[in-house]
Order: C-alpha cells, then structure tokens, then sequence
C-alpha cells in the first residue's frame, strides 16, 4: 500500500518532468504548425494553370535551404491535396525552385534565385528578417505571419482574402 | 311532431354554424400541416445556406487556429433569433469556438458528422463541412428552433383569429336567432294587445251608436215639449178663426159675408190639417204606407196643387226627364215633402220670382233619383244652411212657421234611404236636392189613378163613430156623396148592426173608438163575414193608420173632406151586384 506522503512525492516528479518536456516541444511544435501550415496555405492559393504540368500531377511544397521541419512537414503533407492536386514535399537544398509551388526558406537559401517562378515564398522571422510573400512571425506563442501581396502577384499567384484576412499584415497591395 | 320541427328549424342555423366551422377548422388544419410541411423545408433550406455560409467564411480562421477570427463568425450567427447555438470544430472533432443560448450545451467534441441536416425534437441540427481548395478543415454546425418563433405566432395567431371569428359568426347568429324569436314573440304579442284594442273600440263604437241615439230620442222628445208650445199657439189661432166665424155665421144673413166667413173657417181648417200632418210625419218613425211610383208622375201631379198654395207672383217651371227608374216611398210624404220645400221657396221670395222643379237621374249613379227644387229668392247664410233641417228652426217669426218643414224633408229622405242636400248663397236663390233610391219592383198597377172629382155613389153606408161632432160632419159628406146611412157608437154595436140587417154598400169606421174592439178588428171581423165587403177605415192616429195599410183596408186621415172621402171609397171598391152611378 502506498502512503500519501509517497503518492505526493511521485507527483511532483511527474510534474517536472512533464514541463521539461513542454519546453521541448514547444520548439516541436511551432515547427509542427509551421508545416502543417505549409499545407494549409496550399488551399488557399490558386496557382496558373502553367504551373501544373497535368490535372492531377502533384503539388509540390519545397523546403529550400536547411529543413526545420523533418519527417513533420511529411506527415503534415501526407495523404492531403489542394485543389485536386496531391501534396508532395520535395527539398530543394540551394537547388532552383522551379517546379515548387511553395517554397519555404530555410536557413542558408538566397530568395533572389526564386523571382520570376510561380511559387508561393514562404520566409521566417526565425530564419531572417527577409520576407517573402508570406512571413511567419511567432506572437504571444503563436504563429501568425505577415504577407506581401507584391510577391505572390509577381509569382502570378492570387491569395484567398479569407487568408489575407488572416495575415498580421499585408503589404503591397493593388 | 309540429314543436319538431319548429325545434329543428330553429336550431337549423345553429347547426348550420358548427357545421361551418368544423369545416373551417378542418381546412385550417389541412393548411396548417401543409404550411408546416413548407416551412420546414424553407427552413432546412435557409439554415443550411447559413451554415454553408458560417462554414466558408471560418476556414481560415479554422485553417490558421485564429480562434478569435473563428469566434467574430460564430457570434455574428446570434444575429438569426432562430438560431439556438452554433459551434466550430476543427478537423478532429474538437470544438474551435462556439456560442449558445441559455440552456443550450456544446459538446467539447463532437460526433464526427458530415453534412447532416436533421429535424430531432423539435430543433434542427444542421452540419457542414469546412473544406478550403478540397482541404478539409473540419464542420461548422448549427442548432436552430425547429420552427420559427415568429411564424409559430403568425401561425398560432392566425389559427386563433379563425377560430375566433367562427364562434363570433357562430355567437351572431345566435344572437340574430334570439332576438328574431323575441322580436316574432312581441309581434304576436302586439297583434293580440291590437286585436284587443280593436274589440274595445268597437264595443266603445257601438256604445257611442247606442248614446247617440238615446241622445236623439231625448232631442226628439225635448222637441216635442217645445213643439207643444208652438203647435198651440198656432191651433189657438185657427181655433180663434172658426170660432169666431162661426158666431159671425149665426148672426149674420149677408150671403156674400157668409161665404167669406166659411171660406176663412175652411182655410183655418186646411192650415190646421197641414199642421197636424206635419206633426204626425215627425212623430212617425217609419214610412206610413210605401208604394212604387214613379216620382216624375207624382210631381207632375202636384202641379195643381203646388200652384194652387203659391202666390201669383211666382211661376212654377216643372221639368221632368226621363227614362226614370220606380222609387218605393210613401206618397203622402213625398207630396209632403214637396210641398215644405214650395212653401219654404214662397216664402224665401216675398217678392215673388221663380220656383224650378226639376227630377232626373242621378248622373253618375242611375240607382238614385233626384227631384231639385230651385228659387230665386233671398237665400241662406251658411249658418243657417248648416241648421235648416233641424226640426223646430225657423227664420220665419213667431206663428208664421213651425219649424218643422225642412225637418220632415230630411226625415222623408233619411227615412227612404236618399239624402237632402242644400246650396244657397245670401241674396241668390237656394236649391234644395232630394235624392231617393230607385228600386227594381214593379211600378203599382194605378194606385188611385185619377180620383173622381165627385163620384156619386148611392147606396147604404155604415157609419161607425164615437164622436157625435164628426160623426154628423162625416154623414152631411156621405150624403151628399149619394149614401144614406146608420150610425153606430161602438165596434160591438156596429157588428150586430151589420149582422142584423140587410147589406151594406159601405162600412166606414173610425179606428180608435172605446169598447173592447177597435176599428181594425171590426173590419177584419166584418171582411170574415163577407169578404167583397167595401171597408173604409179612418183616424188621426199615425201607428193606427199603419196597421190599417198593413192590413189592406182604404184608409182616411183625419181630417178629410168630400173629395178624399169619395177617393177612399172609390179605392175601397165597389160592392158585388151593387150599381155605382159615376
């Protein structure tokens, strides 16, 4: 039989242990939402119909640079599509973009190599302070992100102004 | 069976009311689910378009986890009165943002639901899926009232005003039906209560008629107090005049002055006849003796006579136009009136001028003939017009009229169903009209046509009088008419006179007379014995007379003179076997 004075002890160790962990993922999941996010924007983007080889051919969502996201960006895309087109995740390392719909920038990739592409950018504030036509900053612990619609117009692309209504800001308006 | 049906009758409408109104009902209902079937699917159709609409505009705000943007939707749904709660569910069924009325709850996760529009107990679950680009992000659902607030009062007020308009019409014809029945009630009450008041008034009327007459008769008899007067005023007079002239008769021996004063004597007789004459017709109620006539004949056979009793200075005119239809009247009367009416003209015209006789039919009614009597003199006012027939009124001063004239004119029409009638003016005459019915028996056959001036007779009469002063007037006539004769008192004597002799060729009796049997009796005994006995009966009575003329027997009134005693035994016939020398 376990006295009370035992039980109390076990508790407190379970509580620690379990903030340690918080902290941890905590790094885990802004990553987690990042990535799903990713998928998310994919919806509410349209893309030129250039952009896809094929009706049905996928999409792809491309990690340029240094990959924060790990197998979370895969499991994110998995089994999921926009606009009839199947998610794929593909990285790109210092590669072109060409072929990407979206491309998260990652640390270490130069934007310039990516302008004239239908490719939705996607910058971090955690990265640098560059932005591309969409920008994740984390406020009050959550992600939010900016967006320059100068950008994805150049890229051909058109945002959803249900995602605009969304963005922290929106810059380069029309 | 009748009380049935007027049972049935009446409640007819009543029945006729909740039949209505069941049908009304039933239609209402029928309506109703029907709306309802319609409201339900506009219902299902509208929150479903809202729920598509809530679910559109949250994804991304359900995309991005911006639970403020997701809640700034689902508050925006409180707008829609209709709508209980509404929630926001991410893709793994676990609630984003929400609202709920009071006593509504939300599930933290829900049942994992697509799209779902359900009517369960009254509310209406609506599910739609929150899908961006094919993405799908998880459901919006809402939970509404099952039936709108307002329309269930426009419905429950609508069903409520037909209703209530049915027990209104229902609760009218009622009322109608009640008070129809009270007003039916009251009509006949007021039929009765008329009726009623309609046999008071009659027996009023009839009582009135009854006053009436008691009222005349007491006239009546009042007039004949002051008649007494005036009547003895005027048969001093005439008293006076025989009288006297009958003293002057025994000492005088002048032939001429004798004549003159038996002319007098025989004039204050005639005035005195007339007088008694008059009185008797005012008396009498009914017509003395009727007869058919034709009244143009009669009229003309008063020329004579009217122009006899007029002065020279007036001119008598007589127009008779035929064809005239027969008048059953008293002749006497008729001859009666005629004379008032000529006497009444004399003496309107002291200066003499014109009396205009005319008889004709009624123009526009031959059922009635008029004889107009029209003079030139002096006229009446319209006062005077309005009294003329009373009895006892006159203009004329004291003894030189009895009042009596026109009264015995109009109670001569009153009595033979006609009317009198006056129109005068002051200074222009007056015309007297006096119309009498016709009738349709047939004319008499010669009622004493053509009376012999003097028929001499010879023969034996018996005389029956209990007056020795007229019995000796009435035997100097028979004689000189050609009779000798006997004289007895009384009836019982005249009987055994008339049983113990030979025949006679004449009985005249008088008719009132002492002794157990009066005048009429003994005739009639004596018509039994021998029935072509010539029988003459006389009297001054005029309730005497009339029994005589019902009987049949001639008839003298008192006083007569030779030439009326020789028409009444003309009229009496002659005696089988006897000789009459005309």
């Amino acid at each position: 039989m376990i006295s009370r004075g035992a039980f109390r002890v076990k508790a407190l160790a379970l509580a620690l242990c379990l903030a340690h962990s918080a902290a941890v993922a905590n790094t885990h999941l802004e990553q987690a939402v990042k990535a799903n996010y990713l998928v998310r924007f994919t919806a509410f983007v349209e893309w030129p119909t250039a952009a896809f080889p094929a009706d049905g051919s996928p999409l792809h969502i491309c990690v340029a640079g240094a990959d924060p996201f790990g197998q979370t960006l895969d499991r994110a895309a998995q089994g999921q599509t926009a606009w009839g087109h199947p998610i794929t995740v593909r990285r790109v390392g210092s590669e072109s973009l060409r072929g990407c719909h979206v491309a998260y920038l990652g640390r270490g990739y130069s934007l310039t190599a990516a302008t004239n592409l239908p490719v939705l950018t996607v910058t971090d504030a955690d990265v640098s302070g560059h932005r591309g036509a969409v920008h994740f900053v984390v406020v009050n612990s959550r992600v939010r992100f900016h967006i320059d619609q100068g950008q994805s117009q150049r890229a051909g692309l058109r945002i959803s102004s249900r995602l605009l209504n969304l963005a922290l800001s929106v810059r380069g308006a029309r | 069976m009748n009380r049935l049906r007027r049972t049935l009758a009446g409640i007819g409408l009543p029945i006729l009311a909740v039949g209505s109104l069941a049908l009304l009902l039933a239609v209402a209902a029928v309506v109703f689910l029907l709306n309802e079937q319609a409201v339900r699917r506009d219902l299902a159709r509208e929150a479903g378009a809202q729920a598509d609409l809530l679910a559109s505009a949250v994804s991304g705000a359900l995309a991005f986890d911006d639970q403020t943007a997701a809640q700034d939707y689902v508050d925006a749904v409180q707008v829609n009165p209709n709508v209980l709660a509404a929630a926001i569910y991410d893709q793994n069924n676990r609630l984003v943002a929400s609202y709920a009325r009071g006593g509504e709850t939300i599930p933290p996760v829900a049942t994992p639901r697509d799209h779902t529009t359900q009517f369960l107990d009254g509310r209406l679950y609506v599910v739609r899926p929150v899908t961006q680009g094919g993405q799908r992000l998880g459901t919006a659902r809402l939970r509404l009232v099952g039936k709108p607030l307002a329309q269930q009062r426009t419905q429950g007020v609508g069903l409520f005003l037909v209703v209530a308009l049915s027990a209104l019409l229902m609760t009218v014809l009622a009322v109608g039906q009640a008070a129809l029945k009270r007003a039916n009630r009251q009509l006949a009450a007021r039929a009765e209560e008329l009726a009623g008041a309609n046999a008071q008034l009659h027996e009023q009327m009839a009582e009135r008629e009854r006053a009436e007459e008691a009222l005349r008769q007491s006239q009546k008899l009042e007039a004949v107090g002051r008649l007494t007067g005036g009547v003895a005023h005027d048969f001093n007079n005439l008293l006076m005049v025989v009288s006297s002239a009958a003293d002057m008769l025994q000492r005088s021996d002048d032939p001429k002055r004798r004549e003159a004063l038996i002319a007098g004597m025989r004039q204050a007789v005639e005035r005195g006849s007339g007088l008694t004459r008059q009185l008797l017709a005012f008396s009498r109620r009914k017509p003395l003796k009727s007869a058919v006539v034709d009244v143009g004949e009669q009229v003309e056979r008063m020329r004579i006579l009217l122009e006899r009793s007029l002065r020279e200075d007036i001119r008598v005119s007589i127009d008779v136009q035929r064809p005239l239809r027969p008048v059953e009247l008293d002749v006497g009367e008729l001859e009666l009136a005629l004379l008032n009416l000529a006497v009444n003209a004399r003496d309107a015209m002291p200066d003499g001028g014109e009396l205009t006789i005319t008889v004709f039919s009624e123009p526009t009614n031959d059922e009635r003939i008029c004889i107009r009597v029209a003079d030139t003199g002096v006229g009446m006012s319209p006062a005077v017009q309005s009294r003329v027939f009373e009895p006892f009124f006159t203009t004329k001063e004291v003894g030189r009229g009895t009042g009596l004239g026109l009264s015995q004119v109009y109670g001569f029409a009153r009595s033979s169903g006609g009317d009198v009638t006056v129109q005068s003016e002051e200074g222009r005459g007056a015309v007297f009209t006096l119309c009498l019915p016709t009738t349709d028996k047939a004319l008499a056959a010669e009622v004493s046509a053509a009376p012999p001036a003097a028929p001499r007779a010879r023969g034996r009469a018996l005389l029956v009088e209990d007056d020795d002063g007229v019995a000796a007037g009435i035997g100097h006539m028979l004689r000189d008419l050609g009779y000798t004769y006997v004289r007895a008192c009384a009836a019982d004597e005249a009987l055994k006179m008339f049983d113990g002799s030979d025949l006679y060729d004449l009985v005249i009796s008088d008719m009132v007379m002492p002794g157990p049997m009066n005048g009429l009796a003994l005739a009639r005994e004596i018509r039994n014995r021998r029935p072509d006995q010539p029988i003459v009966l006389s009297t001054g009575f005029s309730e005497a007379a009339a029994a005589a003329g019902e009987a049949g027997f001639p008839l003298l009134t008192k006083p007569y003179g030779i030439p009326e005693l020789a028409e009444a035994i003309h009229a009496a016939g002659p005696r089988r076997g006897t000789v009459t020398e005309a």
